[in-house]
């Protein structure tokens, strides 16, 4: 099953990231209303980080390249197409400079699990805990042998729970390559994994 | 979906990402910024603009411009020959210190010998000195000419823009004739435009410039 792009939760802190009258807003903001990109930013500024620190590993440069996502969309406002969705748009220009960051760096930097006990539910048997965190621990390090465009491919479609064309659309690729892409990533974490 | 895309949903909500830091605050600075800055080119292109639309339409100078030097609400520009200039201005009304309408700026603190508002702005009299002072618009209240090889320069008066121009020149103030002036040197502070004339060299110019308050 497809993550649904109509279902993201991923946006914790502002769980409604589809803001209401987001074609307004934007419309307003692109006439220079400075409260209306304000709005913009509230409500993706949670995924607009997430995403740049999945693709980065780095909270320092996954802020820093939020923000001049946020600053780039803006100017380039003028060039947004009516009518088409300004997530998938605005997550193409943050993922840019999250990897623009992570070439600058010489390595990657990798993502790590947060403590089991910060997760852990006080009804769960500590020794399934221990083991589930052993396979998590496993499956992260695995993810993070991949070389960058695999590992790119499987944090927009399981770690950011984007949909195939929003994946294709940050991506730069066509839609049909996401599917055979995201397949032939999930092959070699499985060798790795093996 | 398979067993290894359901871990892989799984790990994602297990990994430690930080929470978000504010960014809107940021980023609003940011783009107010570069606003505020591409508003400041444009009215700097259209005062320049209109600045040397104004420079042109004094009379004869159109076939004899040679170089145009322009700041906001003055324009210098150095033609092949000077215009015949009258011997005598009026500086305007003599005032008190305190009717002028905006606070204005003395050299090292010092009143002047005398205050007259008159050509749009405030002339101030000390002796051996004389500093104009006006709030400037878009368009050039102040223009000279100089002779073409009449030592004209972009200066830097407390970080902001100046000219200087280092020998006798010709001044057409609004609704007047054109009057000879000397050494002088012209610069922004912030909305004023301030013009000292002294007989001195650049240095000590941009020295008395830096002492008003």
């Amino acid at each position: 099953m497809a993550p649904d792009a109509e279902n993201h939760r991923l946006n914790n802190d502002n769980p409604s990231v589809q803001p209401p009258g987001e074609e307004t807003l934007v419309e307003r903001a692109r006439r220079g209303d400075s409260a209306a990109y304000e709005a913009l930013v509230l409500a993706y500024q949670a995924l607009a980080f997430r995403t740049a620190f999945v693709i980065s590993g780095d909270a320092a440069d996954a802020e820093e390249a939020a923000q001049d996502a946020f600053v780039k969309a803006y100017r380039a406002l003028g060039r947004f197409r009516a009518g088409e969705s300004f997530r998938p748009w605005l997550l193409t220009i943050v993922a840019n400079e999250a990897r623009n960051r992570r070439r600058a760096r010489s390595r990657r930097t990798a993502l790590t699990l947060r403590a089991a006990a910060e997760l852990r539910a006080p009804y769960e048997d500590p020794e399934e805990a221990a083991l589930a965190a052993e396979s998590r621990e496993l499956l992260l390090t695995a993810v993070e042998r991949l070389r960058d465009d695999d590992r790119d491919i499987l944090a927009c479609r399981y770690f950011l729970e984007l949909s195939e064309e929003e994946t294709a659309t940050v991506l730069g690729i066509a839609r049909g390559t996401v599917k055979s892409r995201a397949h032939r990533a999930l092959g070699r974490l499985q060798e790795e994994l093996a | 979906m398979t067993d290894l895309e359901l871990q892989l949903r799984d790990l994602a909500a297990h990994l430690d990402v930080p929470t978000h830091p504010p960014l809107a605050g940021a980023v609003l600075v940011r783009i107010t910024r570069a606003r505020r800055r591409r508003r400041v080119l444009t009215l700097a292109v259209a005062t320049g603009l209109a600045a040397l639309a104004v420079a042109l339409a004094v009379p004869g100078s159109r076939a004899s411009l040679l170089r145009f030097f322009h700041i906001r609400g003055a324009a210098v520009t150095l033609v092949d020959k000077l215009p015949p200039l009258a011997g005598h201005r009026s500086l305007g009304t003599p005032i008190p210190l305190d009717r002028a309408p905006f606070r204005l700026l003395l050299p090292s603190g010092r009143r002047p010998a005398r205050l007259y508002a008159g050509d749009g702005g405030y002339w101030l009299r000390y002796p051996g000195l004389l500093l104009f002072e006006f709030e400037s618009g878009n368009g050039a209240t102040l223009i000279k000419k100089a002779a073409a090889g009449t030592h004209v320069e972009y200066v830097r008066v407390g970080g902001e823009t100046g000219i200087w121009i280092g020998a006798r020149h010709a001044v057409f103030l609004p609704g007047g004739p054109p009057v000879a002036a000397g050494h002088v040197l012209i610069w922004q502070h912030g909305v004023l435009t301030l013009r000292l004339e002294v007989a001195v060299e650049l240095d000590q110019a941009l020295a008395i410039a830096r002492s008003l308050r």
